[in-house]
């Protein structure tokens, strides 16, 4: 950020909405991060036990998925939750996914889809950039916004992180959040910037914004006088105009 | 009045239910989610995993097994499976649509095709176009795989074409649009479909020029190209499914 006046207090607000975005972001990977503890600890102790794991294994999951899809609490971003396994992991189901997605206001339901790709075109799962990306290694992935047809129907955000046994990988922990839940979380914080700003992923797709020059869903191809700020390790930029001394 | 209060206070979503669960079946046999022949969970299991009361399930099964798409066997292996409507007679079905109505559908259909390919072309961005190759290389190699046909084969093309427009819908940020192209091929890509199996070596050639000349249009970022070309894609095989509507009648 060498390039913005440290007096400003607008060099203020881009770093506080960059920490919003990192908050928020955190939130969801922390729930992540104990879904790929329990799902780890399942597999790792019926593997002790002598055996391959199945995917009836995966069921005790569920209450921890439940409680990350309550709407009193992160329920209000996440709008899907679950465990994608590698092909192979289980016994007796070459694809699964053990996902869950709210149903306001009833309890959670579980998503039904055929995914062996010898009968369904959607799909083999190991295409999609939050399956490849943390068999890549990266620990933090958002794939999107992107409409995402295959669970929410909507235009969506794809968290994931993976996970291993014993070094191995074995599969996704991973949850969607509708990009109007993300935007409504960081909004306020952009809207305290004096200038037009905007967050939007590695690739340049728009996820929020304070300006209706780039709105969500839009492509922002970079424009002069606008300056990209990176958001930690997250594949997020938030782009924000030079000009931060309060005339927009 | 004591009844007519009753019915106000009656659950309103019933109704809304069951045609939710056959939209959301319809759709993914449609779309080849669920694939011809597979088998349906139990009637106890899917009505658990969708959410839904057995009651529910059942009236839809029962709307589902009306228009052809589910099959229920009674006895030893018996249960629901899935059938896709191109294994229906195409006469029959055909007969089912007035050709107005196909205007209509095909109207509609190609309002929605051709306004995704305009925003995929004005908003793609790399990892949109990924999965559109994808689907396309795969179409075609499949087609060039052998001149026979078989049923096989005609299902995957037909999964991998019904793929290849919802990636161009998505590829537009539409979540609106993506739902819509998703319903309209329920609606009209079996049918579709049916349409381009006459003459068959022909049409899927032409077909597959048509996917290509859309991809070019939207990687060139040549909206109203991709827009007229996504239109003619859809209006092309609508006018031809209305030929043989008109020809069913003469006999």
């Amino acid at each position: 950020m060498t390039d913005l006046r440290a007096e400003s207090p607008a060099v203020d607000r881009v770093d506080a909405a960059a920490h919003r975005v990192a908050e928020v972001a955190g939130e969801v990977f922390a729930s992540l991060r104990g879904v790929r503890a329990a799902t780890a600890t399942a597999v790792a102790s019926v593997r002790r036990s002598g055996r391959a794991p199945v995917a009836a294994d995966l069921a005790p999951l569920r209450p921890l998925l439940w409680s990350r899809l309550d709407p009193g609490r992160l329920g209000a971003l996440i709008a899907g939750i679950g465990f994608i396994a590698a092909p192979g992991l289980l016994a007796d189901a070459a694809w699964y996914l053990e996902w869950w997605q709210e149903n306001p206001p009833g309890r959670p339901v579980q998503l039904l889809r055929d995914l062996d790709p010898a009968s369904s075109a959607f799909y083999d799962y190991t295409h999609w950039d939050w399956y490849t990306g943390p068999l890549a290694g990266a620990e933090h992935t958002i794939c999107g916004p992107y409409v995402d047809y295959l669970c929410t129907d909507e235009y969506s955000l794809t968290l994931s992180v993976p996970v291993t046994v014993a070094g191995a990988f074995v599969g996704v922990a991973a949850a969607d959040v509708f990009v109007r839940r993300f935007e409504a979380a960081v909004d306020p914080a952009l809207r305290e910037i004096p200038a037009p700003a905007l967050l939007t992923n590695a690739e340049g797709r728009v996820v929020a914004s304070n300006t209706a020059r780039w709105i969500a869903g839009s492509a922002y191809r970079g424009a002069p006088g606008f300056t990209a700020h990176p958001i930690g390790d997250l594949p997020f930029a938030l782009v924000a105009a030079d000009v931060l001394s309060g005339e927009r | 009045m004591e009844s007519a209060r009753l019915a106000v206070f009656a659950p309103v979503d019933s109704t809304a239910r069951v045609e939710a669960v056959v939209r959301r079946l319809t759709d993914a046999i449609s779309l080849g989610l669920l694939a011809d022949g597979e088998q349906l969970p139990s009637e106890a299991e899917l009505a658990a995993r969708l959410g839904v009361s057995t009651v529910t399930l059942r009236e839809a099964l029962m709307a589902l097994r009306q228009q052809g798409m589910v099959e229920t066997r009674r006895g030893r292996g018996g249960g629901s499976f899935v059938r896709l409507p191109s294994g229906l007679d195409p006469g029959a079905l055909l007969r089912g649509y007035a050709a107005e109505e196909l205007r209509d559908l095909g109207d509609h259909y190609a309002a929605i095709a051709g306004a995704a390919a305009r925003l995929a072309a004005q908003r793609a961005l790399p990892s949109d176009l990924a999965p559109l190759l994808r689907s396309m290389n795969e179409m075609n190699e499949l087609a060039g795989t052998t001149g026979t046909t078989g049923a096989e084969q005609d299902g995957r093309l037909r999964r991998l074409e019904g793929r290849f427009h919802v990636e161009i819908a998505a590829a537009s940020q539409s979540a609106r649009l993506t739902q819509e192209e998703i319903r309209l091929q329920a609606d009209i890509g079996g049918l579709l479909w049916l349409s381009r199996d006459e003459h068959h070596e022909m049409a899927k050639r032409h077909l597959l020029d048509q996917h290509r000349a859309i991809v070019e249009a939207i990687l060139a970022g040549a909206g109203d190209q991709a827009r007229e070309l996504a239109e003619r894609h859809v209006l092309d095989a609508v006018d031809h499914l209305i030929e043989l509507r008109l020809r069913l009648q003469e006999e």
